[in-house]
C-alpha cells in the first residue's frame, strides 16, 4: 500500500521496479532506527525528520484515497520507442487455433480472468500524443469489467487481456500509430487472448465493416459485422451503445397496435432508400411515418433529439413509442445506434441491411424480437409486417423491451453479455443455455422444464427396487417383504433401518425371497433417509413402502409398476390425498376423506423415478427437508411438491381406495390425535406452499384402473383379477 | 529546557511509534487477518475524478452517413439469404422443389433421396413453379462437379445437396447456389446459407429407420462414463471412474485397469469423445442414436443442421486442448443436466436424423422456415418434442396453440371442446346424442357433418350450443379437415350412432385436459403382430391392452385435424377414404408416431351391447386373414416405415369409481349404473 502510494507521486499508476525497490530501502533503513535513545542535541534535526515522514505518510494517505484525474499527466506513462505494426486480423481464426486455452487453465468456478492495461500515453518520433485520451463510454466500460467477477490485477493469472487504448471509435483514430501501441502491449504475444472493443469501425470512404487497425489475433467485439468480416465462434458482434439510453428514461409501455405501423426516425440515410420509404409513406398514408433531420430549428434545441416530417417537430426518441415497428436501415455501417433507442421504445425493429450479424447473434433469437427485410425487399415492407399475426407482434414488442433491457441499456450491460459469450465458449459445460438468455424473466420463471421430457415407456424387464423404511417393527415388515417379493417385476428389496439403537436380526432370520434383499443401516433416525439416492438402487423405478403396508395384493402392486412405466415422470401411489383451500381460514387445508378428486398420493406406497429421490436429498428449495427431519412428519406431502413442481404434473392414483390401517399415523390412536395430524399435515402444505412460493400440486378426478376393471368379462382372462380385494 | 527536552523526546518517540505502526503493524496486521485482496482502492480501473468530462465516442457532428452503398451482385463466399435467393418466386406456391434430373446413374442414396422428395408436398414437375431447385451432386467426391443443368441461372436459387464432404471448390463455381453438405467445413461454411447436414451412413433408412437405443432415462450406476471413437468405426468403451484420459497419450501412464471393451457397432456410455477432425464426422449420428452423449473436441466441421438445432442441449463441445480438464468437467457434470443432454440426443435423433427422409425434409423445413421469415418455426419448437418436421408451422406459430408445449408456455388447454358429428352411413340423426353432448358444460359447439345422399331433416333440436350443419357428399378423410370453424382446442369427434352420456362426456373431456397431446376414447382396438400371416393385424375384442381408440367416440386436439391433412402424403389418406375402419387406424398411427404414447381410454357404459354397429367395418371378433382392414394396417406400416402404436394396460376412470361409498359422494355417478 505504502510504496504503491508514492508510486502514484513519482510515476504515475504504473509500477516501475527500480523505484519500488528505492520506497523499500529507505523504510527499512530509517525507520526502525529512529525508535531508540536520542540526542538533545539533534532534537530538532529529529523533530524534523519527524514531521516530514509524518506529512509524508499523510500525502501518500490523501493520495491513496483521492480520485484520480485521467488528464493530470502525471497517470500518462511516456513511450517512446517505434515498434512494428502487427498484421491485420486473422480472417481464418477460431477458437481452438487462435485461442490460448492455457492461460485459462483450471478454473473451479468456471470464470475466466481478465486483466485491464493501464493508461498510458503514446506519442511519435516528436513527441507529439497520437492518441486523444480515452471516451466516457470506454471509461464506463473498463470500469465494468473491472468491478465485474471477471476481473484480476494479477497479469500471470489473466486468460484475457483488454487494453485500455480506447477503439470504440475508429473516426479520427491514428491507424498505424494505434497498432503499433498495441503490439506494445506487455503480452500481446500477436494479440492472442487480447479483446478489442469496437462500435464504429471504417472510414469514409469505404467504410470497412471491422475495425481497420491491424490487430492480428485479437479478438473484435465489433459493433457492424458483416458476414465478410465476422468470424463465426470467435469474434463477438456487440451493438452500437447509444448515449441517448443514459439520458432518456422511456417507461415501458405495454404491447399492442400502436398509432404508426412503421416509423422511420434516422437522419443519414441514403438517398436513393430514403426515397423508397418517402413512396411507401404516400402509398400507405398514415400507417407510415418517415422522419428527417430538422432545418428549421431555433438556435439552442438539440437536434438530435428532434426529428421533423413535412413542417411537423416530433421529440426524439419519445416519437418511436407511437409506432408498432421501427427501421433500422444501414447507413455507411451497418451497425446503427438507433437500434438500441428502438428496442428501448418497445418497437419491434425491422433490420434492412443485408449480411449486418445483429449483435450478440451467437447467443440472441433475434427471430424473437425483430424482423429482418433484405434490402431490395424494402418495396415489400408494409406487406411483409401486416402478414405477422397481432399476437406474434406482441410478444415481439415485449422482447425486444426485454434484449434492451438485459443487454443494450448501458455499456455495462454490453461488456458483461460479450465477457458472458467468451467465457460460456472456454466453460462449454457451464453454458448459459437459450433459455436463460432469451426468454423474460417472468417467463423464467413460470414455465417449467420437465427433467423427463422424453416420451419413453421403459422395458419392463428393467423391474423395480422396492425401498422399505423401518424402525423396529420386524414381524409386519417380514411380512410386507414376503408379499412385495411375490411381485414380478420385483427386481431388488432394499430394507432401510432406521433404528440405531438396536441391530437388524440375524440374516438366518430374514425371509428368504427370490431377489436380492440388502440391508442399508442409517446413522441417524431420519425420515428423509427414505429418499436417499443409494447406490445399491439400480433400476429406474423405485417403490417406497412403509413396512406396515401388508394389504396390497400382488396384482396390485403389478398394476403400479404397470402404471409407472406409461407415467415415468410421476408419483404412481395408492392411498389418494387432496390439498383444499380453506376461505375461512385463508389458508390450505390437507384432506383425506373420500373425495372426487385427488393431488397428492402417500408414499407409504408409491412408485416414482429415482431421480427423484436425488432430488428430494440435494436439490430441496428451502429448508423443507431439515423441516421434515425434524419434525417426523410430511415427507410424503414434501415429495408430491417436489415432483409436481419439477414436472408440472399432476400424480396418478392407482387402484380402487381401500382401508388402509391408517397408513399415515402409525403410532397414533384415537379421534383426537388423528384431528391432531390432520392439523398438522395442514401446516405442512402451508409450509411448503410459502416455501415453494406457489401451489404446485395439481388436483385431478381420475385414478388409474387396469382396462378391464369390474367390467364383465372372466375374471381369469384379466391381467390384473385380484384388484381392490380385502 | 528540561520540560521542552522531555517533550520533544515524547513528540519523537510517538511519532516513531505512529511511524511503526504505520509502517509495519498495520501491513503485518492485513497480512494475518485478510489474505483477500482489498477490494477497492487504486486497483482495478481507477475512478476518473473527471469521468464527467470525457467526451461520448460517438461525436454529433460526424459526418452524414449517406456514401453510396455497394450494390454489385454478390458471388460466391458473400452470398448470404438476402442477397443470394429470390423469394419474391416463392410468393405464389410457397415452396414448391423442381429436381433437375441426375445426370449418369444415381447411386442408391440418390435414389432415396429423390425417393423421398417424391411424396413430399413440396415437390412440383413445373420449372416454372417451382421457387428452389434442386441439384443432386454425383456421389463419389472424386467426380468433378460436372456441367450445370440446364436452368442454372449463376446457381440463384439453387441447393445443391451434397451427402459427402468436400465436394468441388464451391465458392467459384457454384456461384449463388446453396449448398447442403455433410458435415461442411467451418471456415467456408455460410451460416444462414448454407445447410449442413449429418453424415449419413450407407445403408441409412428411407423412411421410419432405427428408433433410438435409450431405454431408460437415467445413466445405468454401472454404466460406463466414456466411449472413445476408434479406428474401423468401432467404439472403445472405457469404463472407468479416475481421472485418466484415454483418448490422447498425455496422460497414459496412469490409466489403470484396463477394463474396457472393445469394438462396439454403438457405444453404450453415458459420454462419447468424438475428435474434431473430420474423418470421425460420422460418429457423431452412432453417438446420437445411441443416447451416448456427443463430445465433440474443437470439431473442424459444422454440426448438422446447426442453424435450427441448439447443440448446446444434446451435445458438448469442448476444447482438445484441455483434455483433464474436460474429463474432470463430465465427471462432476450435474445429474440434471446429464438426464437432459441424453433425452436431448435421444429427441433430435428421432425427430431429424433416423432416416434419409426425416434429413431431407429437415433441410427443405429449414429453407421454408427462412423463406416465411418472421412466421417461422420458434426455436422452442425446433428444440423440444416432437419437433418442427411434427408441429406445422401453418397450424400457428404461437406454442401455446399446440397440444405440446403447454409446460414449458406454462399455459392450459382451453377449457371448452366442439363436437364434430360424423353422419356417414343410412340411419336415424343423432338427435338422442346432440341432446346429450349438447348437455355437457363445456360444450361450445356442435357441428354436423352430413356427407350422406339422403336430404336433411327438416328439425333439429334445440340446443344451449349453436349447432351448425354441414352438407355435401364427403370422402372420409373430410372428416378430419381442420375446420376453420372449430375453435376450441378440443375436438369430440363421433359417429352418428355413438351413444354417449353426458357424464361420460364430461368426465372424459376433464381427463383430456391433462393430457392435451394424446387421444382420450371409449372404444378400444388392439394391434398385435400375427405370426402366421408375417405381418399386423388388429382386434376390436375385449383384451387386457389396447394401443388404439375409435375416433367414433374420441376427445383429441384440434391440431391433429391440420396435421392429418397437410403433413399425411396423400396416397394414405386415400387409403382411409376406402376402408372406413382404416380412417381410424391412421389417426391412431399419426397421433403415436407423434407423441410416442399410447391413447387414453376412459370408462364406456354401453360397451358390450353397441360395441359391433357403432362402429361399421370394425373386424369382427374373429380377424378374417387378408381382409383388407388388415392390409390396412401393414400398409401403413410399410408407409411410416415403422409401427408407431403404443400398447397401454390402463384405463382412467373416477376417483370414486364403483368404490364402496355412498353414490351421492360421487361426481360421476351416472358411470356407474350397470348397462
Amino acid at each position: 500500500m505504502y510504496s504503491q502510494a508514492y508510486l502514484c507521486i513519482v510515476i504515475g499508476a504504473e509500477q516501475s521496479p527500480g523505484v519500488s525497490m528505492y520506497a523499500a530501502v529507505k523504510h527499512s533503513s530509517r525507520g526502525p532506527a529512529l525508535i531508540p535513545r536520542m540526542k538533545t542535541k539533534h532534537r530538532i534535526y529529529y523533530v524534523a525528520l519527524f514531521s516530514v515522514v509524518l506529512l509524508g505518510l499523510l500525502a501518500t494517505g490523501v493520495f491513496q484515497f483521492w480520485p484520480h484525474s485521467i488528464d493530470a499527466s502525471g497517470d500518462w506513462a511516456v513511450e517512446k520507442r517505434s515498434v512494428a505494426v502487427p498484421v491485420r486480423g486473422d480472417l481464418s481464426c477460431r477458437m481452438h487455433t487462435c485461442f490460448d486455452v492455457y492461460r485459462c487453465g483450471f478454473n473451479p468456478k468456471n470464470k475466466i480472468k481478465v486483466y485491464i492495461y493501464s493508461l498510458k500515453k503514446y506519442v511519435n518520433e516528436l513527441g507529439v500524443p497520437v492518441s486523444s485520451t480515452i471516451s466516457r463510454e470506454y471509461n464506463e466500460l473498463l470500469s465494468a469489467i473491472a468491478d465485474s467477477d471477471y476481473y484480476t490485477d494479477d497479469i500471470s493469472r489473466a486468460c484475457l487481456f483488454v487494453p485500455s487504448i480506447d477503439l470504440l471509435s475508429q473516426h479520427a483514430l491514428p491507424i498505424r500509430e494505434t497498432a503499433q501501441a498495441l503490439a506494445q502491449l506487455s503480452r500481446w504475444d500477436r494479440g492472442t487472448n487480447h479483446l478489442l472493443f469496437n462500435m464504429l469501425p471504417g472510414g469514409p470512404p469505404d467504410y470497412n465493416t471491422a475495425l481497420d487497425v491491424p490487430r492480428d489475433r485479437a479478438l473484435l467485439a465489433g459493433g457492424g459485422f458483416s458476414t465478410w468480416t465476422y468470424r463465426q465462434g470467435y469474434d463477438v458482434s456487440i451493438p452500437v451503445y447509444s448515449p441517448l439510453s443514459a439520458e432518456v428514461a422511456l417507461p415501458e409501455k405495454g404491447p399492442g397496435p400502436r398509432r404508426y405501423l412503421l416509423l422511420s426516425s434516422q437522419m443519414a440515410i441514403h438517398p436513393e432508400y430514403r426515397e423508397e420509404l418517402e413512396a411507401l409513406q404516400a402509398k400507405h398514408g398514415e400507417a407510415v411515418l418517415v422522419l428527417d433531420k430538422c432545418t428549421n430549428l431555433s438556435e439552442g434545441v438539440p437536434s438530435v433529439r428532434k426529428r421533423c416530417h413535412k413542417h411537423q417537430v416530433f421529440d426524439y426518441p419519445q416519437v418511436l413509442q407511437e409506432a408498432t415497428f421501427c427501421v433500422v436501415l444501414r447507413g455507411a455501417r451497418l451497425g446503427q445506434a438507433v437500434l438500441s433507442d428502438v428496442l428501448q421504445a418497445g418497437c419491434v425493429p425491422v433490420v434492412i441491411a443485408d449480411s449486418y450479424i445483429l449483435p450478440f447473434s451467437e447467443v440472441l433469437d433475434w427471430k424473437r424480437a425483430s424482423v429482418v427485410v433484405p434490402e431490395e425487399k424494402i418495396a415489400d415492407v408494409h406487406g411483409i409486417l401486416q402478414s405477422i399475426p397481432s399476437r406474434q407482434v406482441e410478444e415481439m414488442q415485449r422482447q425486444a423491451r426485454w434484449f434492451w433491457e438485459a443487454y443494450f441499456q448501458s455499456i455495462r450491460a454490453i461488456a458483461l453479455a460479450t465477457l458472458q459469450i467468451i467465457n460460456d465458449r472456454i466453460y462449454p459445460y457451464a453454458a448459459i443455455s437459450y433459455e436463460e438468455w432469451n426468454e423474460p424473466p417472468a417467463v423464467k420463471w413460470s414455465s417449467v422444464s420437465n427433467p423427463l421430457f422424453l416420451p419413453l415407456i421403459p422395458p419392463q424387464s428393467q423391474g423395480f427396487t422396492a425401498i422399505v423404511l423401518t424402525y423396529d417393527r420386524v414381524e409386519s415388515l417380514f411380512r410386507v417383504i414376503t408379499e412385495v417379493s411375490k411381485v414380478p417385476s420385483l427386481s431388488k428389496l432394499l430394507v432401510v433401518w432406521n433404528n440405531q439403537n438396536k441391530n437388524p436380526p440375524e440374516d438366518s432370520l430374514w425371509p428368504k425371497i427370490r431377489v436380492p434383499l440388502k440391508v442399508v443401516r442409517t446413522a441417524e433416525n431420519k425420515l428423509s433417509n427414505r429418499f436417499f439416492p443409494y447406490d445399491e438402487i439400480e433400476t429406474e423405478a423405485v417403490l417406497a413402502i412403509d413396512d406396515d403396508i401388508i394389504m396390497l395384493t400382488s396384482d396390485e402392486l403389478q398394476f403400479g409398476y404397470e402404471v409407472w412405466r406409461e407415467f415415468p415422470d410421476r408419483l404412481v401411489g395408492y392411498p389418494g390425498r387432496l390439498h383444499l383451500w380453506d376461505h375461512e381460514m385463508s389458508k390450505w387445508k390437507y384432506e383425506s376423506e373420500w373425495t372426487n378428486e385427488v393431488s397428492m398420493v402417500l408414499t407409504g406406497a408409491a412408485f416414482y423415478h429415482k431421480y427423484f429421490n436425488y432430488l428430494y436429498t440435494y436439490k430441496m428449495p428451502g429448508d423443507i427437508k431439515n423441516w421434515v427431519d425434524a419434525h417426523m412428519n410430511c415427507e410424503d406431502i414434501a415429495m408430491n411438491f417436489l415432483v409436481a413442481n419439477v414436472t408440472g404434473k399432476a400424480v396418478i392414483k392407482v387402484t380402487p381406495r381401500k382401508k388402509f390401517k391408517c397408513p399415515e399415523c402409525t403410532a397414533i390412536d384415537g379421534l383426537s390425535l388423528d384431528q391432531t395430524h390432520m392439523v398438522e399435515r395442514s401446516e405442512c402444505i402451508n409450509k411448503f406452499a410459502s416455501v415453494f412460493g406457489t401451489m404446485p400440486l395439481k388436483v385431478v378426478e381420475h385414478r388409474a384402473d387396469p382396462v378391464l376393471y369390474k367390467d364383465d368379462f372372466p375374471e381369469k382372462l384379466k391381467s390384473f383379477p385380484n384388484i381392490g380385494s380385502l | 529546557m528540561q520540560f521542552w527536552r522531555r517533550k520533544s523526546l515524547w513528540l519523537a518517540l510517538s511519532a516513531s511509534w505512529l511511524l511503526f505502526i504505520l509502517l509495519g503493524a498495520f501491513p503485518l496486521f492485513r497480512l494475518a487477518v485478510s489474505p483477500r485482496p482489498q477490494p477497492a482502492g487504486p486497483q482495478g480501473w481507477p475512478r476518473w475524478l473527471d469521468a464527467a468530462l470525457l467526451r461520448s465516442f460517438s461525436q454529433p457532428e460526424e459526418p452524414p452517413e449517406d456514401v453510396p452503398v455497394p450494390s454489385q451482385a454478390p458471388q460466391g463466399a458473400s452470398c448470404s439469404w438476402g442477397t443470394c435467393f429470390d423469394t419474391s418466386r416463392c410468393r405464389n406456391h410457397g415452396l414448391k422443389i423442381f429436381v433437375h434430373p441426375a445426370a449418369g446413374a444415381a447411386s442408391e442414396m440418390q435414389r432415396r433421396i429423390l425417393a423421398s422428395l417424391e411424396g413430399s408436398r413440396y415437390q412440383t414437375r413445373s420449372l416454372a413453379e417451382a421457387c428452389l431447385l434442386l441439384l443432386l451432386s454425383p456421389g463419389a467426391p472424386a467426380v468433378h462437379c460436372g456441367p450445370v443443368p440446364h436452368h442454372w441461372d449463376r446457381g440463384r436459387n439453387h441447393l445443391v445437396i451434397n451427402l459427402h464432404p468436400d465436394p468441388c471448390p464451391r465458392a467459384s463455381q457454384l456461384g449463388q447456389a446453396m449448398v447442403a453438405e455433410a458435415s461442411p467445413r467451418v471456415d467456408t461454411f455460410r451460416p444462414g446459407f448454407d445447410v449442413s447436414l449429418p453424415l449419413l451412413p450407407e445403408a441409412h433408412p428411407l423412411r421410419g429407420g432405427f428408433p433410438g437405443q435409450l431405454r431408460q432415462h437415467s445413466p445405468h450406476p454401472r454404466a460406463a462414463l466414456l466411449a472413445l471413437a476408434e479406428d474401423g468405426g468401432r467404439w472403445h468403451t472405457a469404463s472407468f471412474h479416475s481421472t485418466t484420459c484415454p483418448w490422447d497419450g498425455r496422460c497414459e501412464q496412469d490409466l489403470g485397469p484396463k477394463q474396457t471393451h472393445r469394438g462396439e457397432k454403438l457405444p453404450n456410455a453415458t459420454f462419447c469423445l468424438i475428435p474434431g477432425h473430420h474423418a470421425e464426422a460420422s460418429r457423431f449420428l452412432q453417438a446420437l442414436q445411441a443416447g451416448c452423449i456427443p463430445v465433440l473436441l474443437s470439431p473442424s466441421w459444422e454440426l448438422p443442421f446447426s442453424e435450427v438445432i441448439d447443440w448446446t442441449k444434446a451435445a458438448i463441445v469442448a476444447d482438445e486442448r484441455l483434455p483433464l480438464q474436460v474429463l474432470a468437467a463430465l465427471q462432476e457434470m450435474d445429474p440434471a443436466r446429464v438426464l437432459a443432454l441424453r433425452q436431448q440426443t435421444q429427441f433430435l435423433w428421432d425427430a431429424y436424423f433416423s432416416s434419409v427422409d426425416k434429413v431431407i425434409h429437415t433441410t427443405l423445413e429449414i429453407i421454408q422456415d427462412r423463406i416465411l421469415g418472421a412466421s417461422a418455426h420458434p426455436s422452442l419448437l425446433w428444440n423440444s418434442p416432437p419437433g418442427a418436421l411434427l408441429a406445422l408451422s401453418t397450424f400457428s406459430r404461437s406454442p401455446q396453440d399446440f397440444p405440446f408445449y403447454h409446460l414449458q408456455q406454462s399455459s392450459r388447454p382451453e377449457g371448452r371442446f366442439s363436437a364434430l358429428i360424423w353422419v356417414g352411413t343410412p340411419g336415424q340423426p343423432p338427435l338422442k346424442l346432440i341432446q346429450a353432448v349438447a348437455g355437457s358444460q363445456h360444450c361450445a359447439q356442435i357441428m354436423v357433418l352430413w356427407s350422406r345422399e339422403r336430404p336433411l331433416p327438416f328439425r333439429w333440436p334445440e340446443t344451449a350450443v349453436p349447432l351448425t350443419v354441414m352438407d355435401g357428399p364427403r370422402k372420409l378423410s373430410h372428416r378430419f379437415l381442420p375446420f376453420g370453424t372449430i375453435t376450441t382446442d378440443a375436438i369430440l369427434s363421433l359417429d352418428a350412432h355413438s351413444s354417449l352420456s353426458t357424464s361420460e362426456v364430461d368426465f372424459a373431456f376433464v381427463v383430456w385436459k391433462n393430457f392435451p397431446e394424446r387421444m382420450v376414447g371409449f372404444l378400444t382396438w388392439n394391434h398385435f403382430w400375427d405370426e402366421a400371416q408375417g405381418g399386423w393385424g388388429y382386434t376390436a375384442e375385449m383384451a387386457n391392452e389396447f394401443s388404439m381408440v375409435l375416433t367414433a367416440a374420441a376427445f383429441y386436439h384440434r391440431y391433429y385435424h391440420t396435421l392429418f391433412t397437410h403433413s399425411l402424403p396423400r396416397a394414405l389418406r386415400t387409403l382411409a377414404d376406402e376402408a372406413p375402419a382404416c380412417a381410424d387406424v391412421l389417426m391412431n398411427f399419426l397421433v403415436a408416431a407423434v407423441t410416442k404414447l399410447p391413447p387414453i381410454k376412459v370408462p364406456y357404459g354401453k360397451q358390450h351391447q353397441e360395441a359391433a354397429p357403432l362402429a361399421p367395418g370394425v373386424p369382427g371378433s374373429e380377424p378374417q386373414p387378408q381382409s383388407p382392414d388388415h392390409d390396412c394396417i401393414n400398409q401403413l406400416a410399410a408407409e411410416f416405415g415403422h409401427m408407431p402404436l403404443v400398447s397401454s394396460r390402463l384405463r382412467l376412470d373416477p376417483v370414486l369409481f364403483k368404490d364402496p361409498v355412498s353414490v351421492q359422494r360421487k361426481k360421476y355417478r351416472s358411470l356407474e349404473k350397470k348397462p
